[in-house]
């Protein structure tokens, strides 16, 4: 294999990342249309952000979103790395039925997950729709998402790293900690982008277990499609994009993540060549 | 007017009322039975019955998972006798953008009470989340045709109309509904009709048929709503049948004028100011009042209400059995009962309501807008698109499952 | 392996397992009941004489061209995202260097933003006088617009934008940690880069393509919403009819009853699909 670049592989890198972002700049260039509503430009405004920031509804629906995604991510990653990494691992009574039970909420029809988790929570716990109930939702149909990516990784990993850990004396918390856990950082990371992704944007599942005042951006978004989206709604969107860029290069130029791509068995070969 | 059950009371109620509990009716041979001996007029007394049998059976369905409430109650008991202090919160279930945001406000001024809105993007979901008390909030707005299954159900209160001094707002036609006879359990909102909107620039020769929805030359330009009932009631309406028709053999005839034209469609939406303005469609089958965003975008868009007739519907606001705050509720209603109030939400939505004081307060460019307030001419060929019985409702999905596939 | 091992790997999932049987099993096993039941007055479930009559009333062939229509979605959707996905899980692997992490979040950045409203980008951009027709007819390649929104060709583009993302992170990860010294003794054994890719790199990294097979067909299959909001009159997918038996129906029963059967069918051909594929490919 060339250890150079290869410029037709960078080339169609290249190519996706604009088709990647290709609707994210329509959407950027939308939130500056002056037509209240539609697909055809009309002229260039900034009123639509100022508009925004009176917005309760809208501001109160991204709390929302936001602080569920933020706790589905959290409790997900941490469960379906667990899960992902005791499959690909170690053989236990129950691994099969284990590894069916993680795929049977992924292929469940999206309004079956919603209302069985409505009546769940209707019958047992008299639940009306809450922002608990959300998490317990989102959290719910991520787990699996992170457990796959999570064992893909660990798929194959040599046991007796941690063992040979083990052996040095190392505590099974030291051995998780500084060999387990750095060799499936990357996954991790991944299956929580996945989990943050699959969380803000939830419509179906969400509608049946939000409750008063447990609206989320994607209902009110939804909602809004009976009269039409309006530049608003891209306005927020720009916000929220570019709010996690900057944050997300601000963390990088700080440190952040910089090794997160390292594996204990990588050596250079991953890196550019000067 | 938009109530097709209307007529003089006649006396026959109780006569109903036995026949209704001793056979066990359905709504819609009931309805049929009314429509027979000429007077729909008679229908309050005959929910009350209904309701006793729906609490029956909701009480047979309580061990059955749906029953979202496992203490479905009788809507037979005693309004409540609040006095009007309200709550200090008040949960509304809702479309977006239905509510002018300066009648909240000044609602929330004067009584002091905060306004949480929730929102829906379809009805359906919504129907399921409120179940038989309202899932948690205290009022939203049914569609009229709805009403009487909420009843039925229990899910909404009769209102204390000591609350609601405003109700003598509404115009004299709006004052004894056929789904809600003294509009008992519920306030007419706002009214509408479904018909098509073309681009009059692409379309030239002023069509006033809902057979324009078929001409190839507009093929592959031409969009239907997503929403079996409107589709398969213009179709209906089309070949002379009642937009509600229960005979299996119209309904066929229905699905194969529609296959008819389904490979002419660009697309089934109900996001129509979108497709109307993304000029890939030039005509399409629209709910009315979508027609003025769309003019917003495209002033060359124009609406018709098809001379074969047209759909109408109309939503009402009403108190859920499980409201937390059934005072403030009665005391927004009555807000927006409120001559100048309702004449705010019209100008923001383009919807006529119901309320006569509120004209002069009214844009006159609705008022003269004969798509909006149309001729009564053409209101008498309007037709509502009824709450289906669960069996014939399964009939008109079948088929309508059978186009889209 | 010892007990204490066995012990470990049981600690490990417990937590998630529990989680899964207390939140998706038990509530699942509610609408299973449910679909045993029929719907009662007033829409309500009836629950008295438990059947299985609506699991035979859903094998009804007016949902086969729409289960047909899923499976193709799902099927393009998943191919065209594995290929696309995997060269740039590569590219982000191999030569990312300490932007890695970086260039893995870019690609999850757009789907930050609204689903409904990258949607309507995209109508922006395939509309008959949309951005990409007029790119086309500026450079001379047409001179008609193409009529792209509505057709199976936006519906497929849509998904795989969607689900895209979906494919290339569980490849890179896998991508990402190939033993380096293996590929160099691939390149010693094989001569050309292309053996080595097949010989060594595929193999290895079949975890990870497995993963985002899994992660893009099963989500694909039950999508609507994209076939919905792009698609035309001849794009509808099963789980619009499922949803349309619950919600415009009013059928919870049937829509249930319906829901499961996919289910089923979906995890059956799932399963089967992945015990041949490690059989096969990754070898035991």
């Amino acid at each position: 294999m060339s250890r150079e670049r290869n410029p037709l592989l960078t080339a169609f890198a290249i190519a996706v990342y604009a088709f990647l972002f290709a609707p994210v700049v329509v959407l950027i260039v939308f939130s500056f249309n002056s037509a209240k509503r539609g697909l055809a430009w009309k002229g260039f405004t900034l009123d639509w952000y100022p508009t925004l920031l009176s917005n309760d509804e809208l501001l109160d629906a991204l709390g929302v979103t936001l602080q569920v995604a933020l706790v589905a991510v959290l409790l997900s990653t941490v469960l379906g790395s667990l899960l992902g990494l005791g499959l690909a691992r170690i053989r236990f009574r129950g691994r099969a039925a284990t590894e069916t039970l993680l795929l049977v909420p992924m292929v469940t029809p999206e309004i079956v997950m919603g209302l069985s988790l409505l009546l769940f929570f209707l019958q047992l716990f008299d639940g009306r729709g809450s922002v608990a109930q959300l998490w317990v939702a989102h959290i719910t149909f991520c787990i699996s998402y992170v457990a796959v990516v999570v064992r893909a990784r660990a798929a194959n990993m040599n046991p007796a790293l941690e063992e040979a850990a083990r052996d040095l004396g190392a505590s099974a918390w030291g051995a998780f900690r500084y060999v387990t856990l750095p060799l499936i950082a990357p996954a991790v990371l991944a299956g929580a982008l996945l989990a943050f992704s699959l969380s803000i944007d939830d419509y179906v599942v969400t509608t049946f277990n939000a409750g008063v005042g447990s609206s989320t951006l994607p209902l009110y978004i939804y909602s809004k499609v009976k009269f039409g989206v309006t530049p608003e709604i891209n306005a927020i969107s720009t916000i929220v994009v570019a709010g996690t860029a900057l944050a997300i290069l601000a963390a990088w130029r700080l440190g952040a993540f910089r090794s997160e791509g390292r594996t204990v068995i990588d050596d250079d070969e991953g890196k550019p060549p000067r | 007017m938009t109530d097709r059950y209307d007529g003089s009371t006649i006396d026959l109620e109780k006569e109903l009322v036995r026949y209704m509990v001793e056979r066990k009716l359905s709504r819609r041979e009931l309805l049929e039975r009314i429509a027979a001996v000429g007077s729909a007029a008679a229908l309050a007394p005959i929910i009350a019955a209904c309701t006793t049998g729906g609490a029956a059976s909701s009480s047979g369905a309580s061990a059955s998972a749906a029953a979202p409430s496992s203490a479905a109650p009788a809507t037979a008991s005693p309004s409540p006798t609040p006095v009007p202090s309200p709550e200090a919160e008040l949960f509304i279930y809702n479309w977006t953008d239905y509510l002018a945001e300066d009648v909240i406000k000044s609602f929330e001024a004067k009584y002091k009470t905060k306004v949480t809105q929730s929102f829906f993007s379809n009805t359906d979901e919504a129907y399921a989340k409120l179940g038989d008390d309202g899932g948690g909030y205290d009022l939203s707005f049914p569609i009229s045709v709805d009403v009487p299954s909420f009843i039925e159900k229990g899910a909404i209160v009769k209102l204390d109309k000591s609350l609601l001094p405003n109700i003598k707002n509404l115009g004299t036609e709006w004052a004894n509904p056929g789904y809600d006879p003294g509009n008992t359990y519920s306030v007419p909102y706002m009214w509408w009709t479904t018909g098509v909107g073309y681009d009059s620039a692409k379309i030239t020769d002023e069509p006033t048929s809902s057979k324009a929805l078929w001409d190839p030359r507009w093929a592959k330009h031409i969009s239907m709503l997503d929403d079996f009932q409107e589709v398969f009631g213009l179709a209906l309406i089309q070949l002379g049948h009642s937009a509600n028709t229960d005979d299996t053999g119209e309904l066929d005839e229905a699905l194969a004028l529609l296959k008819e034209q389904k490979p002419l469609v660009r697309t089934y939406s109900t996001d129509t100011i979108t497709t109307m303005t993304s000029e890939d469609v030039w005509i399409g089958h629209i709910w009315g009042a979508d027609r003025f965003a769309i003019q917003e975008i495209n002033e060359n868009v124009l609406y018709y209400i098809p001379e074969e007739g047209g759909v109408k519907g109309s939503d009402t606001i009403a108190v859920f059995s499980g409201a937390p705050h059934p005072i403030a509720a009665h005391l927004f209603i009555n807000h927006i009962l409120d001559a100048e109030n309702s004449a705010t939400n019209t100008n923001l939505i383009y919807y006529m309501g119901p309320n006569a004081a509120a004209k002069e307060f009214i844009d006159p460019a609705i008022l003269e807008d004969p798509t909006i307030n149309p001729d009564q001419k053409i209101v008498d060929k309007l037709e509502e698109l009824l709450n289906l019985e669960p069996a014939l409702r399964d009939e008109y999905l079948k088929r309508w499952q059978e186009l889209r596939a | 392996m010892s007990r204490l091992a066995r012990l470990r790997g049981t600690a490990l999932v417990l937590p998630g397992v529990a989680w899964l049987v207390l939140f998706f099993v038990v509530p699942l096993a509610i609408i299973f009941v449910v679909s045993l039941g029929q719907r009662g007055a007033l829409d309500r479930i009836d629950l008295s004489s438990p059947n299985l009559d609506n699991y035979a009333r859903a094998f009804d062939p007016i949902f086969l061209p729409t289960f047909l229509n899923s499976l193709r979605y799902a099927a393009i959707t998943t191919i065209l995202s594995l290929a696309i996905g995997y060269p740039i899980a590569y590219w982000i692997s191999r030569y990312g260097g300490r932007r890695k992490a970086l260039l893995l979040i870019l690609v999850m950045l757009p789907f930050w933003t609204s689903y409904l409203i990258r949607t309507y980008s995209w109508m922006i951009i395939l509309r008959d006088n949309g951005v990409l027709n007029s790119l086309l007819q500026a450079v001379g390649l047409t001179h008609e617009p193409l009529i792209l929104m509505n057709t199976d060709v936006s519906v497929i583009l849509g998904m795989t934008y969607g689900f895209l993302p979906f494919a290339i992170l569980p490849m890179f990860v896998s991508i990402d940690r190939l033993d380096s010294n293996l590929l160099a003794v691939g390149r010693d054994l094989y001569a050309s880069g292309r053996g080595v890719f097949l010989h060594v790199t595929l193999p290895l990294t079949m975890p990870g393509i497995i993963a985002a097979s899994l992660l893009t067909f099963i989500p694909a299959i039950g999508d609507f919403v994209t076939p919905d909001l792009l698609g035309g009159p001849q794009t509808t997918t099963i789980a619009k009819n499922i949803q349309e038996l619950f919600l415009e129906g009013r059928d919870w029963p049937y829509g249930a009853a319906l829901g499961f059967i996919l289910m089923i069918v979906t995890l059956g051909g799932t399963l089967v699909a992945l015990r041949t594929l490690r059989r096969e490919v990754v070898g035991s």
